[in-house]
């Protein structure tokens, strides 16, 4: 009888508790039933699944979902390129057409050698923490602070830090998501459609003579370029050179005139 | 631990004791996994105390119930942990449906913490000394909040701690885990002063 | 070809993934259990066991689990043998089970035999799972040990509960205490990453 009990009892006590969940969770299963559409796990798949916040939601499957609902395009997710936005467009039945796509570039060529700095500064590793302490070390107010800030917060490992103190950018791993323009303090990196072939790589809004005392490679504002520039691509706003792409032929006037070569071509001629 | 007529002031010295003196993570080593690897930022760091508190409390409760009037009537009190488990398993599952049906902003705050606390060792490791110290019913309801409370307080200093490891030059070998438990340790250490408080 | 592949499932749990310090799992009674030699080693062996038998059966059993279902039908295997190891303990080793205390019951949510059912047993066939949980468990056998080694012989001055170190050795007793735990462990696996990295 004892070994009967002890054999017994177990069982029919951990399997009727058992049995009583088992009942218990399939009837809340049916009470508290959600309807979520397969799409959004379909479309969240196709994702970057980095939540970077390029498409400007709270992450992937918030952007899926919004996708699906019809609150974002197609190619909301910049992060993908456009062979993954198509499926995603057959997914919902809709078309999408294909955009440019744009990488980052550092416009800041102000290195360690060339650019002058006020102090040395030994605070936290941090860009956005050293612009705290009387507005960075650097002498120009608009220049890259090279600390890494940018590189530290690369979702997609596309940013490097430079010997020279300033980032470099692996344009085959970037995808134009805009999380490091958003971390810099000064918005230093810029998105670029990927096909650029010329610019100023220079933010300093600084006259001409204070470009000249703080900064070897620094865009002064002189003008030299737009006075160059035979199609009138070039115009000076605020002391900084801006150049026109759809306007440049490449000529390479502005090239030769510029005394610190801030403007520079981007990709071979 | 186990005495019959408990005063306020003895639930009062069982809160000392769970929170500080006796403190569940740095102390007495429940629920380490999850410490280490939701302590990285603070919003998951309070998210997951949320989840804690919550979880703990109802399940100290159910456990105590499902031993003393099914194990104990039974006389299969070695099936134990098999019972604890499923039930806790269950309860976060519950909550779970309960919390997406109800408040989806709830739950994308801390419905992805459930499953890992079904997991955590603290749970079920604080359900266990609930037997252990033979509480009654209230005691095992205080005690199970002051041991979330305790957890909790943990992983926010800790979150708080390892957020300025961000930005701090640690040598490549130490990143991380390594550098997380020795913070821990220190933190544990700072903890001793509480030593003697309470039983 | 198939033996290669086992002896590889066997041998990477003992060194290229050893819990804890290649795979952070099982950190609790790494902590907890390390205070003597005699405990690190018992508590690596029931482990080790619990691990061995939990991977097979779930091995046995991985087309029948429905997917909805499996984490809890995982916890429940592995609570019947902690359950198993739990009374074995109690019976023919006891000073061993008083000194595990809530450590034996815990090994059921240990991160370690429920993270390998998820990804490695219901995905493998029945001999590569127990080489894989015979190795990760022994893997993590010998890294309490060597954890036990070092917290006993200088926290304490004992070797398996013999005192081997001379007379006026002061013992270091931060290292038998919670916080001296968390900090031996952590260097450990910082020297762990710097062997590991100069392997490279």
């Amino acid at each position: 009888m004892e070994v009967l009990k002890a054999t017994i009892y177990p069982v029919l006590v951990m399997g009727g508790l058992a049995a009583i969940y088992a009942l218990g969770l399939g009837i809340a299963a049916r009470i508290f039933y959600v309807y979520v559409d397969p799409r959004i796990g379909e479309v969240e798949e196709l994702l970057g699944g980095a939540n970077c916040g390029g498409c400007g939601y709270a992450g992937c499957s918030d952007c899926a979902a919004a996708i699906v609902e019809g609150k974002a395009p197609v190619n909301a997710c910049v992060a993908v390129g456009p062979d993954k936005w198509e499926a995603i467009a057959k997914i919902l039945g809709v078309s999408v057409e294909a955009g440019e796509r744009q990488v980052a570039m550092i416009m800041c060529r102000g290195a360690k050698d060339k650019a002058k700095r006020k102090f040395q500064y030994m605070g936290i590793e941090d860009c956005r923490a050293a612009i705290l302490a009387g507005g960075g070390d650097k002498e120009c107010q608009y220049g890259c602070l090279g600390l890494g800030t940018c590189v530290k917060n690369c979702p997609f490992g596309a940013l490097t830090m430079g010997e020279d103190g300033l980032p470099k950018v692996d344009k085959d791993k970037c995808t134009g998501c805009g999380t490091c323009t958003r971390v810099c303090p000064r918005g230093i990196p810029k998105l670029v459609p990927v096909s650029l072939k010329i610019a100023v790589i220079c933010s300093s809004h600084d006259t001409p003579p204070v470009v000249k005392k703080i900064c070897e490679v620094g865009c002064q504002g002189c003008g030299l370029c737009k006075k160059a520039c035979p199609e009138k691509a070039i115009t000076i706003v605020n002391s900084l050179s801006v150049v026109d792409p759809s306007k440049c032929t490449l000529c390479g006037k502005c090239f030769e005139k510029c005394p610190t070569g801030a403007i520079q071509q981007l990709l071979p001629a | 631990m186990g005495h019959e007529v408990w005063t306020f002031s003895d639930y009062i010295m069982l809160v000392v004791s769970g929170v500080l003196v006796n403190n569940i993570l740095l102390i007495r080593f429940l629920g380490n996994c999850p410490f280490l690897g939701v302590s990285k930022k603070m919003d998951t760091a309070v998210g997951m105390t949320f989840g804690v508190i919550f979880v703990l409390t109802c399940t100290g409760p159910i456990t105590w119930f499902v031993e003393h009037y099914l194990l104990e009537r039974f006389d299969i009190v070695y099936l134990e942990t098999l019972a604890f488990i499923l039930t806790i398993a269950v309860f976060v599952q519950l909550v779970e449906m309960v919390i997406k049906k109800v408040s989806p902003g709830l739950y994308r705050g801390l419905g992805i913490y459930l499953p890992l606390i079904t997991t955590n060792c603290c749970i079920l490791g604080t359900c266990f000394y609930n037997i252990r110290f033979k509480f009654g019913f209230m005691p095992t309801v205080v005690f199970s909040f002051a041991s979330a409370l305790g957890f909790g307080l943990a992983l926010i200093i800790m979150a708080g701690i390892r957020e300025r490891f961000h930005y701090a030059r640690i040598p490549k070998c130490f990143q991380d885990t390594s550098i997380g438990l020795i913070t821990a340790g220190l933190i544990g250490l700072s903890f001793f002063v509480f030593a003697g408080l309470a039983k | 070809m198939e033996g290669s592949r086992l002896v590889k499932e066997f041998t990477k749990g003992l060194w290229k993934e050893i819990p804890p310090f290649r795979f952070v799992l099982g950190l609790c009674p790494t902590l907890a259990c390390t205070t003597a030699v005699r405990d690190g080693i018992g508590m690596g062996l029931c482990l080790t066991f619990v691990l061995v038998c939990s991977n097979v059966l779930i091995s046995l059993l991985r087309k029948v689990i429905p997917a909805q279902v499996r984490i809890a039908c995982f916890i429940v295997v592995v609570a019947t043998f902690v359950i198993i190891v739990e009374l074995v303990t109690q019976a023919y080793f006891y000073p061993l089970y008083m000194a595990l205390g809530i450590f034996i019951p815990l090994i059921v949510v240990n991160c370690i035999p429920l993270g390998r059912a998820e990804a490695f047993a219901s995905k493998n066939t029945v001999i590569y799972s127990l080489a894989d949980g015979l190795g990760m468990g022994l893997g993590y056998t010998c890294s309490l040990t060597a954890l036990a080694i070092f917290r006993e012989i200088f926290g304490k001055g004992t070797f398996l509960y013999h005192h081997i170190m001379w007379s006026g050795f002061e013992p270091f007793a931060f290292l038998q205490k919670p916080p001296g735990a968390f900090v031996c462990l952590g260097l450990m696996l910082g020297i762990m990453n710097l062997i590991g990295s100069g392997e490279k």
